[in-house]
């Protein structure tokens, strides 16, 4: 089963997701991975993964850390069954797209992106991804930027199209979009 | 009328022209057709946000016009972006263009036969 949560900043996708991963786990023995993106070294960043590792503390998680190249973390894995938390895309792709302080063309970020993901997908019992909407402001941003906006846009729309479940978390509570 | 909205990227137009089945030849991008133009068929107004901005810079009245152009040509299906869910713009026009895009809208939704929201390719009737 894949799924795929979405929401604007802070709208409870993370822990929604946590909730669903414990859910797809009760009664298995399957483990539990999270599969960490970010790679911000800065105080703010810190205080956010700080934040999400007390979160998920006692939940039983293993993380993986794999900002780029995300299925390599199965190689991070044990054998049987596992169960995937992907957090999150949009750290996923700028990693990919901006590596080395280059702006890397929207469509190759894009194939590989979605052609990892599904690589990931294959080795898992569940994977549950979270995404991010940052698709509504209005702003016409400088050209990176919006070749970001575009690519999170491809990407998305190929995940949602090939996911069992999306959910959108709205102030914590989450609708069912397919 | 059919209103189309959602975010930048989300392939509303590819949603539109799947589910009416409609080509590219029924598209007019961040325009109005002219009266007369289009009888009888049906039409896709994409970007119609972009319509909005442009006609503001002109000093334009795109509330009235609209209304007028749904008159002449009421088979048509607006897209539009949503563009009001972020921080309001420190620059006046900006926020004008947020607030009355917002505006027109909420008055097209009211006199729409159906409204969808698409999200990462998937439409939601919400009205």
């Amino acid at each position: 089963m894949t799924e795929l949560i979405l929401g604007g900043s802070a709208s409870g996708k993370s822990f929604y997701a946590e909730q669903e991963v414990l859910r797809l786990a009760a009664g298995t023995d399957a483990g539990k991975y999270y599969l960490a993106t970010m790679q911000d070294k800065s105080a703010e960043g810190q205080r956010r993964i700080s934040r999400h590792k007390g979160m998920r503390a006692g939940k039983g998680f293993w993380t993986v850390e794999q900002p780029v190249d995300i299925h390599l973390a199965l190689e991070k894995m044990a054998g049987g069954g596992r169960i995937a938390l992907l957090e999150c895309i949009s750290n996923l792709t700028a990693n990919e797209m901006f590596a080395g302080g280059r702006c890397l063309p929207e469509k190759n970020v894009a194939e590989k992106i979605i052609r990892d993901i599904g690589a990931l997908g294959e080795g898992l019992t569940h994977l549950v991804m979270v995404g991010c909407n940052v698709f509504e402001d209005g702003t016409v941003y400088d050209g990176a930027t919006m070749a970001f906006i575009r690519v999170m846009g491809r990407i998305h729309r190929e995940l949602a199209a090939s996911a069992d479940r999306v959910v959108e978390l709205a102030a914590g509570i989450p609708i069912l979009v397919k | 009328m059919k209103l189309v909205i959602g975010g930048c990227a989300q392939g509303k137009l590819t949603y539109v022209l799947h589910k009416y089945r409609l080509g590219e030849d029924a598209v007019w991008d961040g325009c109005l057709p002219a009266s007369g133009e289009v009888c009888g068929k049906t039409v896709v107004i994409h970007q119609f946000h972009l319509w909005v901005r442009r006609r503001l810079l002109e000093n334009g009245r795109p509330e009235e016009e609209i209304l007028e152009f749904l008159k002449e040509c009421p088979d048509c299906v607006l897209i539009s972006d949503e563009i009001g869910n972020g921080i309001v713009p420190i620059d006046a026009g900006e926020r004008e263009y947020r607030e009355r895009t917002g505006r027109i809208l909420i008055r097209l939704a009211e006199q729409a036969e159906e409204v969808e929201r698409v999200i990462c390719g998937i439409g939601q009737k919400i009205k």
